[in-house]
């Protein structure tokens, strides 16, 4: 991260300093420019150094537009904005630039065409004429001289040409004189300096023109092209400036000797004569300046071409630096959006630890920063939601054990009853699988159980009342008999009044109801049988004594008197009988506890009642396997004795009457039971006291106290077995016993299958 | 020459720009422009010869220069040109490129007088001057060369075989500073002959 910021800034700066370094070059250059022929040396390669420049910056940009193109296809985010950004700042760059372009150009080729004058040219081109015009007229002269030479040779007689050379040279004042011989000999000569200079032979240029061409031409000036040209020709002469290395100039004129020869074979007389230092001086100096005009004149146009390539390569360089900037700028300011959509979107997709790279400390800085620190509280929040979330799932959890392992049924409904939850419980005691049925409406479900239809019908009645909060104790009856519930409802409180839902909480208090009423039957039994009992003995022995004295002494009411002592002592052992009942039920004597086996003790108790008076059937399906059980055989036989009598005195005006007894060996919850059925085809229960047909005094016989079930219940339940009664579908009463075979086996049994009757005992 | 911004002006700026950007292409692309009818120009060695006179190699030959219409003008216009002939010794090699033993450059400076309307041609290596009525005479004075000394035969190794060649060059190295960038790529500023090349001593 570091690093590359590093690296990033070492770009950027050395960018910089390359633009700057060669504007730097550029800005040297340019004064040199105006005049200097180095740069103008240096300008093809300055030229070259450039483009490669630009080709460079070339590449860049196509690269960068190939790249922005492809990104503006494929929809990158952030293209479209580099897009626009790039367009508009290239609009704002090129724009002036090319302004600035059109008019330097203009104004460079504008101005270089102003230096150059008409005035000046034609000033120059007429004092150049003006030089040449003062230089013909000696050259007029002097060719002039010459041909009078030519002549005065021609017609002297002198033997002594060499000596008249000299004098004509004297005379004509010039520098040198030379007869040339046809073939270029020099035939005599005389010169101011003889010893300095050796004469030059004529040049084909004068040989051509004094032999072989006919010359008719004037001595005036002929005007070629404006000027005046420097041929002033003289018949039969010749004559020409020569411009001379020292800068001076000299006039060589020439014309032919001895007419009288064929053309091609006559010697040339050859004169030069030095024009003057003054004149000299002047006509070089007009000559420099109209040499130098001219060539500025012809070069402008090449100098325009310079100026206007190197204008065009600043230009280009500068137009493709522009561009390219665009580029690199709109993506510095691009990138930190594409940052950030990049984090918008992570955010959306629900990654919080999205943290993007601060650019600068400016607005988009800014906005990145506060977009960090969005991101850093969301995933703050986030974290602390899962945290609460698992707290209450953890709740809920716990609570779901503790409703699940608790004794009370639990149901929760919606406001239109249907189930949301239910622990076990609930089913248990109404004796339905509500967990199997969550969601489903309690009020369906009640269609088919009758326990559950009672159980709404009480609730509906409070709910429909909008009634939420309620406690009510309810009775439930079906064919297993009785069950009473303490049910308590609270609404679970919904967003406004309405309640969202209801919870009722439901406890089957059946055995405790049971429990408190056998306490407080055992403690009235013990209270009779120890208030009663004592004032009966003496009310009977009273009563025998009155009628041992006064029976025998004839009284005229002896007869009321034998009745109604016998009646006292009647009915006082019957009441003597019933408080031994009593006590016996509420005594509790030590278990003798033996092994024995069951069948034997139920034939034997059976037999007992085989030859009574009363025409009976009694049947015995006995378990042949039927293991040896573990109990009080004298409480064992006082339990058959009582089912027995009981049955026997059920059927009291039945001539039909018949008894069942069946033993079955069977395993419940890996208990070893022994169920024993005892059933009559009596009147059997009436239905609202077979679930109380084990208390004391519920009895539908004439006869009887009223304690035999009650007994033999208590009995039963201290072997740790269970009985129950219910009218059997073919009519007439059945109870069902069971018994464990062993005993300690009794408190398994008891927990596992019944916990309510551990409520009980506790009780 | 009026300073007014008329139609032909502005089409002689915008014929600039395009021109000046020709110019950048054409740097790269060597393609000189067309330049309508102007003569191009041509220098040729006509013949050649050496002759060894007294333990010293002489030349002679004929070159025949022919001025592009471009360097005529510049010539006219009083630009000084420098003409070149190029004069090597090569010892031929077997199975290596030849290895130039000796070279000789003789250099004319061409120019045009205005004032006399003489073209001078000065001789650079000697500083010999001399001036002709006429473009044609100055360069056919130009292309005689006639016993021109070269090389003392000494200093050639006898047994070797050694190569001459000649060519004539208008060099450019010093044309005035703008027309560098013209020389630089145009065609009609680089005039040379092709090279002469001959045995030494047949």
């Amino acid at each position: 991260m570091a690093a590359g910021r590093i690296k990033k800034t070492a770009i950027t700066f050395s960018l910089i300093v390359g633009v700057l370094v060669w504007f730097a070059a550029l800005m040297l250059f340019s004064p040199l420019a105006q005049n200097s022929e180095d740069f103008s040396r240096a300008l093809p390669w300055i030229l070259l150094i450039n483009l490669v420049g630009i080709a460079l910056l070339l590449l860049l940009i196509i690269v960068s537009v190939v790249r922005l193109i492809r990104d503006y296809r494929r929809h990158v985010p952030g293209s479209r904005l580099k897009a626009r950004m790039m367009m508009l700042l290239v609009a704002l760059a090129v724009t002036p630039l090319l302004i600035v372009y059109a008019f330097a150009v203009q104004f460079i080729n504008r101005g270089i065409d102003s230096w150059f004058d008409v005035d000046v040219a034609q000033g120059l081109g007429y004092a150049l004429e003006l030089s040449r015009t003062a230089l013909s007229l000696q050259m007029r002269e002097h060719v002039g001289d010459v041909l009078n030479m030519a002549q005065q040779l021609a017609s002297s007689n002198r033997t002594d040409i060499v000596g008249e050379l000299g004098d004509l040279r004297r005379e004509s004042e010039a520098v040198e004189l030379t007869i040339f011989a046809a073939n270029n000999q020099i035939l005599a000569t005389s010169s101011e300096n003889p010893e300095l200079t050796v004469p030059q032979p004529p040049s084909d240029e004068v040989i051509f023109q004094l032999r072989q061409r006919d010359l008719s031409v004037s001595l005036e000036p002929q005007m070629e092209e404006g000027f005046v040209s420097l041929e002033p020709q003289a018949e039969g002469g010749y004559v020409s400036l020569e411009p001379q290395l020292e800068g001076g100039y000299e006039i060589l004129a020439a014309a032919t000797l001895s007419p009288e020869l064929p053309r091609a074979e006559r010697p040339i007389l050859q004169a030069r004569f030095e024009v003057g230092q003054r004149i000299s001086v002047l006509a070089n100096l007009v000559e420099a300046s109209y040499d130098e005009y001219t060539e500025l004149s012809y070069l402008r146009e090449a100098l325009k071409t310079n100026f206007t390539v190197m204008l065009t390569i600043v230009l280009l360089i500068t137009l493709l630096a522009a561009v390219y900037g665009a580029f690199f700028s709109a993506r510095r300011l691009v990138v930190p959006i594409q940052q950030l959509m990049a984090g918008t979107r992570a955010v959306a997709r629900g990654d919080f630890d999205t943290r993007l790279p601060i650019p600068a400390r400016d607005e988009i800085g800014f906005l990145i920063n506060s977009f960090n620190d969005m991101t850093q509280r969301l995933a703050r929040a986030r974290k602390q939601a899962r945290l609460s979330q698992q707290q209450i799932e953890d709740e809920r959890r716990k609570v779901e054990v503790i409703l699940a392992r608790l004794s009370a049924g639990v149901v929760s409904l919606e406001t239109d009853l249907r189930i949301r939850t239910a622990n076990r419980s609930a089913g248990t005691i109404l004796g339905v699988d509500l967990e199997a049925h969550l969601g489903e409406s309690l009020v369906q479900l009640a269609e088919t159980n009758p326990l559950l239809s009672q159980f709404l019908s009480v609730s509906r009645s409070y709910l429909d009342r909008g009634d939420y909060e309620w406690r009510e104790q309810i009775v439930l009856r079906d064919k297993g008999g009785r069950r009473v519930l303490m049910c308590t409802c609270t609404a679970l409180s919904g967003e406004h009044e309405d309640p969202e839902g209801y919870i009722i909480v439901f406890d089957d208090i059946t055995a405790l109801l049971q429990a408190q009423r056998d306490a407080a039957w055992g403690e009235v039994a013990r209270r009779l049988a120890h208030e009663i009992k004592n004032p009966l003995t003496p009310i009977q022995l009273s009563a025998e004594r009155l009628r041992r004295r006064y029976l025998g002494a004839h009284y005229a009411d002896s007869d009321l008197l034998d009745r109604a002592t016998h009646t006292i002592i009647q009915q006082v052992e019957a009441m003597k009988e019933m408080v031994n009942a009593f006590s016996d039920y509420a005594r509790a004597p030590d278990m003798d506890l033996s092994r024995f086996d069951l069948n034997r003790l139920i034939g034997e108790v059976a037999e007992l009642y085989r030859h009574r008076e009363q025409p009976l059937s009694l049947q015995l399906e006995l378990d042949s396997k039927l293991p040896d059980v573990e109990a009080d055989e004298g409480r064992m036989r006082q339990v058959f004795n009582n089912l027995i009598g009981n049955a026997l005195e059920a059927m009291e005006h039945q001539t039909d009457g018949e008894i069942s007894i069946s033993t079955r060996h069977i395993f419940k919850e890996g208990v070893e039971l022994v169920e024993i059925k005892v059933a009559d085809n009596g009147p059997g229960f009436l239905d609202d006291v077979v679930d109380q047909a084990f208390e004391p005094y519920v009895t539908t016989k004439v006869k009887g106290t009223g304690l035999g079930l009650a007994i033999v219940k208590k009995l039963i339940e201290e072997h740790g077995g269970q009985i129950s009664a219910r009218n059997s579908t073919r009519g007439g009463a059945e109870i069902a016993i069971l018994l464990p075979v062993m005993r300690e086996a009794g408190d398994v049994i008891l927990s596992a299958t019944h916990r309510r009757d551990i409520r009980r005992e506790r009780a | 020459m009026g300073n007014k911004l008329t139609a032909a002006s502005c089409r002689r700026f915008e014929l600039r720009v395009l021109q000046a950007i020709a110019v950048a292409i054409a740097v790269f692309s060597v393609q000189p422009l067309a330049h309508g009818q102007q003569d191009p120009g041509r220098f040729e060695i006509r013949s050649a010869s050496v002759d060894l006179r007294s333990g010293v190699y002489y030349l002679d030959a004929w070159v025949e220069y022919r001025l592009s219409s471009e360097t005529r003008g510049a010539l006219e216009a009083g630009v000084a040109l420098t003409l070149q002939t190029e004069v090597e010794f090569l010892r031929n090699r077997r199975f290596w490129f030849d290895d130039e033993e000796a070279s000789l450059r003789q250099s004319y400076e061409l120019q045009y007088h205005a004032l006399s309307e003489r073209y001078l041609v000065v001789n650079l290596n000697s500083g010999e001057q001399n001036s002709y009525a006429t473009l044609f005479s100055a360069l056919n004075f130009l292309g005689r060369i006639t016993e021109l000394p070269l090389i003392d035969a000494a200093l050639l190794d006898s047994d070797a075989a050694y190569d001459i060649r000649i060519r004539a060059v208008l060099s450019t190295d010093d044309i005035p500073g703008p027309l560098w960038l013209l020389a630089f790529w145009r065609r009609d500023w680089s005039l040379k002959s092709e090279w002469y090349r001959w045995p030494l001593g047949e």
